[in-house]
């Protein structure tokens, strides 16, 4: 009876899939087949490069599995990392926020039906493309290390419990804090899940304690480094639980699989049932204090003066526009609380360039210092289109179902997509240039390169913020549930590639004179006079960027005006 | 003061609005009539520009929506039937960032927010974010902000859904109070009652095409239904099958 009712509860879901699924047209099956095409193609870049890492391990003598090992655990330890903070977010989402939850609150749902269900669409929600992005790791290591249809066996039997125990925390915890915390704010709750994963990402990060398969030399002894390597990060962790039992099939490490199986699975059945006894227990004082919770008083003076200051040189209606959107942003935590995650890469993004073992390679520093800080332009890159993605591709999808206010406005869509423009260029341009001169200064590199580099990212940071902004309005998403839909949506796939493929010209134009300039610099002592080499690359790359500013602006002024039917 | 000429929208083969011509004069309110689907949101939305026409064109003020759109949108205020606005902005907040979209000047802005937020007794709700008002009251403020910059158009879509007996009373009052003033109204309902009380003109709308055009007078002959009867002469206009002329 009650597992009926939880696949009635399921049933919406699987009903809306069919029906996206029956709607088709030439135009959507297209997007479809590309979104596929782009998945199965990252599947088997993942599954080539993990491949490739393993038979590199393999070749060094008496390591390979235990480099294997390690790396293993890493990435089930990254994976757990990201569940259980994906399971957070959902959790809060689908028990708390949801806009179905008052008809199925008011409907007679018993609370166990209610719970198991939404628990099964947390977990799916958060934890369908880890799953995915897993079977390659798998796969990977049945075919380095003939794991055999035994480790699949165990791999079928350890997954689903693997995923079901971050949910059932991820719930748990959102659980509690919205009924013990003065839940006034919703924001606070997510300040608090964001403040927690920053933690937990450091910590975790600093468990796995990743140099160690680049640095074996650093454990002085050979033995002690093996001792070194034989020590699991924690065995409080289920990943290490999950770790130990793939070792057992892959390596025939001699482990007590079924301890550590048991160990899974009892947590797996154990936390369901607890959280479902919490939910029980607190889950309607938790929901009415949510509902309390939405209006406040806030005033913003000191805000309201210094946006009005700083927007000063635009045209009132773009400064309007602005403004609306720097408050919006900061009074809604599901934005702002991604500035967490964005700190979050920048340490670790420098940490790497503080840790890298320059010293120890057999090319000289000195011109090793300048292939890292090319390196760290395209990487720089990376990092800002990521975070263009996050921020400025969703400018306009953000107007929402509020966007007819600036349709029926007299202002220009010209206007509107200047104003986001500027408006998203200005942090990302402060952001890229921070992180690129902070990484060169890790880096010591010549000045020559550090001039190169901050010029290069400040023209890059005008065509990725164009292309997020552009590109967002070309795939505008008004009717989302939460922000995060909107960048992983199929549009932000777009924009990955556009900003990819402009990252990778950019830096394509300025490899021949870098090299050049490296040489010299190598044998005079100076790169100073080599400098004109570069400016027939930077000219190109001015012309790259004002394509990459142009193009997509244009597409996305067409794309808006073309909406209109 | 607003003329919509041989107007078509078309969805494919569906044709949401089908060759509806209308006109309406300074100062009038006109009642735009219809049954569920008829097409008058439709009409509303390529009134504003926010749809493009398939066909024909939209006069409003003298000023082409397809061709001179921020001059037409500047001397029209607009209500759409669900009040979709800025959660995370204050009512205040929200007021001030569509004067500035008309370009209002900045004491003039101000005068005109408390005046309006007195008037629709949102005052002591302007410093609350949106996200906490109720539909009543979402529905007040962007009143407020359509009777911002004084426009001498006012296009409303379904103004009484979710509003209170006491709203609604003040509301009819306003539109006549504006219509006074020189404000054209053009005001889509399904309300018989709103047409009846503050419309002077009514056109009917059904399956996309304007049936019925004129004062209720005209509308009672048309239907041939005793005068008083606006409802009669609706349900016998908007029966399918029945004959009808503009």
């Amino acid at each position: 009876m009650r597992m009926a009712q939880i696949f009635l509860l399921l049933s919406p879901i699987f009903r809306a899939w069919k029906n996206d699924l029956r709607a088709g047209g030439r135009t959507r099956w297209l997007r479809r087949l590309i979104l596929l095409s782009l998945g199965i193609g990252l599947w088997f870049g993942a599954y080539w490069t993990i491949k490739r890492v393993l038979v590199y391990f393999q070749a060094v003598h008496g390591l390979g599995p235990e480099l294997a090992y390690q790396l293993l655990l890493i990435i089930l330890l990254t994976f757990f990392s990201m569940l259980l903070f994906s399971n957070l977010i959902t959790a809060l989402s689908t028990f708390f926020l949801a806009r179905d939850l008052d008809l199925i609150l008011a409907a007679p749902t018993p609370p166990s039906a209610f719970f198991y269900s939404r628990l099964v669409i947390t977990m799916g929600n958060s934890s369908w493309m880890v799953f995915l992005f897993s079977l390659p790791v798998f796969a990977a290591y049945a075919s380095v290390f003939h794991g055999g249809a035994l480790f699949y066996l165990w791999v079928l039997l350890v997954l689903p419990l693997f995923l079901v125990i971050p949910a059932a925390v991820g719930a748990l915890i959102v659980h509690l804090m919205v009924y013990l915390l003065p839940a006034r704010k919703i924001r606070d709750l997510l300040f608090f899940i964001g403040l927690f994963a920053f933690v937990l990402l450091y910590f975790l990060f600093r468990f796995a304690r990743p140099e160690r398969l680049v640095e074996p030399e650093a454990f002085g002894h050979f033995l002690e480094f093996l001792s070194a390597m034989e020590t699991p990060s924690s065995f409080l962790l289920p990943s290490s639980w999950a770790t130990e039992i793939f070792a057992s099939a892959l390596f025939q490490k001699p482990v007590e699989l079924w301890f550590f199986y048991a160990l899974l699975l009892s947590y797996a059945l154990f936390l369901p049932l607890v959280t479902s006894w919490v939910s029980a227990a607190v889950y309607l004082s938790a929901w009415s204090k949510t509902q309390e919770s939405r209006q406040g008083r806030r005033p913003w003076g000191f805000l309201d003066a210094l946006l009005r200051f700083v927007t000063r040189p635009f045209p009132e209606a773009a400064k309007a526009i602005m403004i609306k959107d720097v408050k919006s942003f900061l009074r809604d935590p599901s934005q702002w609380s991604q500035l967490f995650l964005l700190a979050a890469l920048v340490v670790v993004y420098l940490y790497n360039f503080k840790v890298l073992p320059l010293e120890r390679s057999p090319i000289p520093a000195a011109s090793l210092r300048i292939v890292v800080s090319f390196a760290n332009l395209a990487l720089a890159g990376f990092v800002l289109s990521a975070v263009a993605i996050r921020f400025a591709f969703p400018a306009v999808s953000l107007e929402g179902k509020a966007f007819w206010i600036l349709q029926t406005a007299p202002i220009s869509l010209r206007s509107l997509l200047w104003g986001k423009f500027w408006l998203y260029l200005v942090p990302l341009l402060f952001f890229g240039e921070i992180l690129i001169f902070l990484s060169n200064l890790l880096l010591r590199v010549p000045s020559w390169m550090m001039a190169l580099s901050l010029v290069t990212v400040f023209l890059m940071t005008f065509g990725i913020t164009a292309i997020g902004v552009g590109v967002g309005a070309v795939y505008p998403k008004f009717d989302y549930d939460h922000v995060a839909e909107i960048p992983t949506s199929f549009g932000g796939a777009v924009c990955m590639i556009l900003s990819i493929a402009f990252i990778g010209l950019t830096v394509m134009a300025e490899a021949w004179p870098i090299y050049l300039m490296a040489m010299e610099g190598l044998g005079r002592g100076s790169g100073a006079r080599g400098v004109w080499v570069a400016a027939p690359s930077l000219a190109a790359v001015i012309v790259f960027t004002i394509l990459a500013v142009v193009l997509p602006i244009r597409a996305g002024l067409r794309r808006l005006d073309a909406m209109r039917g | 003061m607003i003329r919509l000429e041989n107007l078509s929208k078309r969805y494919g083969r569906v044709a949401a609005v089908d060759d509806v011509s209308l006109e309406v004069q300074p100062g009038e309110v006109f009642g735009f009539l219809g049954p569920n689907g008829a097409g008058k949101t439709t009409t509303i939305r390529v009134m504003m520009g926010i749809l493009k026409p398939t066909s024909g064109r939209v006069i409003l003020g003298g000023h082409d929506v397809e061709r001179e759109p921020e001059k037409a949108k500047a001397i029209t205020g607009f209500v759409p039937d669900r009040p979709s606005i800025y959660e995370k902005l204050t009512g205040g907040e929200f007021l001030q960032f569509v004067g500035s979209l008309h370009r209002m000047d900045s004491q003039r802005l101000q005068q005109r927010r408390a005046e309006l937020l007195e008037h629709f007794e949102l005052s002591d709700w302007k410093d609350e974010l949106v996200e906490g008002y109720s539909h009543g009251m979402k529905q007040r403020l962007v009143l407020c902000a359509s009777l911002l910059h004084e426009p001498k158009i006012l296009i409303v879509d379904e103004p009484m859904v979710g509003i209170d007996p006491r709203g609604a009373r003040m509301l009819k009052d306003l539109f006549l109070a504006l219509a006074k003033k020189g404000t054209t109204i053009f005001l889509s309902t399904h309300s018989i009652g709103v047409a009846e009380e503050v419309c002077q003109r009514v056109g009917i709308i059904h399956h996309g095409k304007l049936i019925a055009s004129g004062t209720l007078d005209d509308l009672y002959r048309l239907a041939q239904v005793e005068a008083g009867k606006l409802e009669s002469a609706f349900l016998e206009l908007t029966r399918d099958g029945a004959s009808a002329a503009g």
